[in-house]
């Protein structure tokens, strides 16, 4: 007799054990004030939560909560946006933009990490999810099904990223180690 | 996962291993908060009806205390207008997403559902929250004439600005709904790529 398929509370417990420190990052990439991102992160977990009422399978749990996450996250910053007047910008803009402190080096790992935060919450919501799943480690297809991008946009997306990266980092990594 | 340059390597765990609150949340809470929230989203819709409310109330009042055929006609209309806008308002708050489409749809698919609603939104403004109470507005401001033939010059004076109004924020939303259009085809030739 097969088993029973899993409630919504235990497709959210399952979700929240693996996922919870990648959702905590994404909520910090979407949200630099602590007090609102503690908002945006409470609003994803019950979007996960209230979305597995209809989880069926169709795709793995870690897309599934990605998407969830991402477009939960992209809505508030949409909002945000227009509260705030903030213009967001592309991976293509950000790639030939040359960087005020292009140059300097992020020299330990706080610096590193403060200026990849003001990189990441300044881009374009479907950028930003690009990088993010980079940056968490996701492989290209992954990163297609969570986006919708197609691969061979998704690798062009991560060239730009690379090189965006490698420009304004180049020279971190020899402090930290 | 793809060969990395070292900085590209230690930027990744950089990012992975940044330091965290360590926020949990059990599933009781979480139910005990989606309730909370499914409230304020009801009251924030409510809030909404309470401007219609009060031009049903304001022109119900006067509907009953004036004697003029034509103006309890116009007040009529602009109540029926009202209602009408009241009954859309509802249909939009029933057709926000639910979570579990956003767990079926792609980022690039959600986000361009989201701005195509958007637009939408602000496409039909003119014929959902404007143009129903244009033809109680227009009934109102001839019976005013009718009852005050020697002050025709404001009255017409009053119901140029009012068509001003209206059309300058048809112009803003007409202008607001084209950038979305221009967003949405940049999204859909991104799609057109696959």
């Amino acid at each position: 007799m097969p088993a029973p398929p899993p409630t919504q509370d235990e497709l959210y417990r399952e979700a929240a054990d693996s996922y919870a420190a990648a959702l905590e990052r994404l909520a910090r990439a979407y949200e630099a004030d602590a007090e609102i991102r503690r908002d945006l992160l409470q609003e994803i977990h019950i979007a996960l939560w209230r979305s597995f009422e209809g989880f069926d399978g169709r795709c793995s749990l870690r897309t599934w909560v990605y998407r969830v996450a991402h477009n939960t996250a992209a809505s508030h910053a949409i909002s945000q946006r227009r509260k705030k007047s903030q213009t967001f910008i592309g991976l293509e803009e950000l790639e030939n933009v040359p960087d005020h402190r292009e140059g300097e080096q992020a020299a330990d790992r706080r610096h590193a990490l403060e200026r990849l935060w003001e990189l990441v919450q300044n881009l374009m919501p479907l950028d930003r999810q690009v990088i993010l799943s980079y940056l968490e480690g996701l492989d290209a297809a992954s990163i297609s099904e969570i986006t919708g991008i197609s691969p061979g946009n998704v690798a062009t997306k991560i060239h730009r990223i690379k090189n965006i990266l490698a420009r304004r980092f180049q020279e971190g990594g020899r402090h930290d180690e | 996962m793809m060969n990395e340059s070292p900085p590209n390597d230690r930027l990744k765990a950089v990012w992975q291993n940044q330091p965290l609150e360590g926020i949990r949340i059990s599933v009781g809470e979480i139910r005990h908060r989606a309730g909370k929230f499914q409230n304020k989203v009801y009251w924030r819709n409510a809030r909404e009806y309470v401007a219609g409310i009060g031009v049903v109330v304001l022109f119900g009042i006067e509907f009953w205390g004036v004697p003029d055929a034509l103006t309890r006609v116009a007040c009529g209309l602009i109540i029926a207008g009202a209602l009408y806008v009241m009954w859309r308002l509802h249909q939009r708050g029933a057709s926000r997403n639910v979570p579990a489409e956003m767990g079926l749809a792609s980022g690039l698919e959600f986000h361009r559902r989201e701005l195509a609603r958007q637009r939408d939104l602000l496409r039909s403004v003119w014929s959902w929250y404007l143009a129903p109470v244009i033809p109680g507005l227009v009934v109102l401001m001839l019976a005013r004439a009718r009852i005050n033939p020697g002050h025709l010059r404001p009255i017409g004076l009053s119901s140029a600005l009012i068509a001003l109004l209206f059309i300058f924020v048809w112009w803003l939303n007409h202008q607001a709904a084209r950038r979305l259009q221009s967003r949405i085809d940049e999204l859909n030739a991104l799609e057109g790529q696959r």
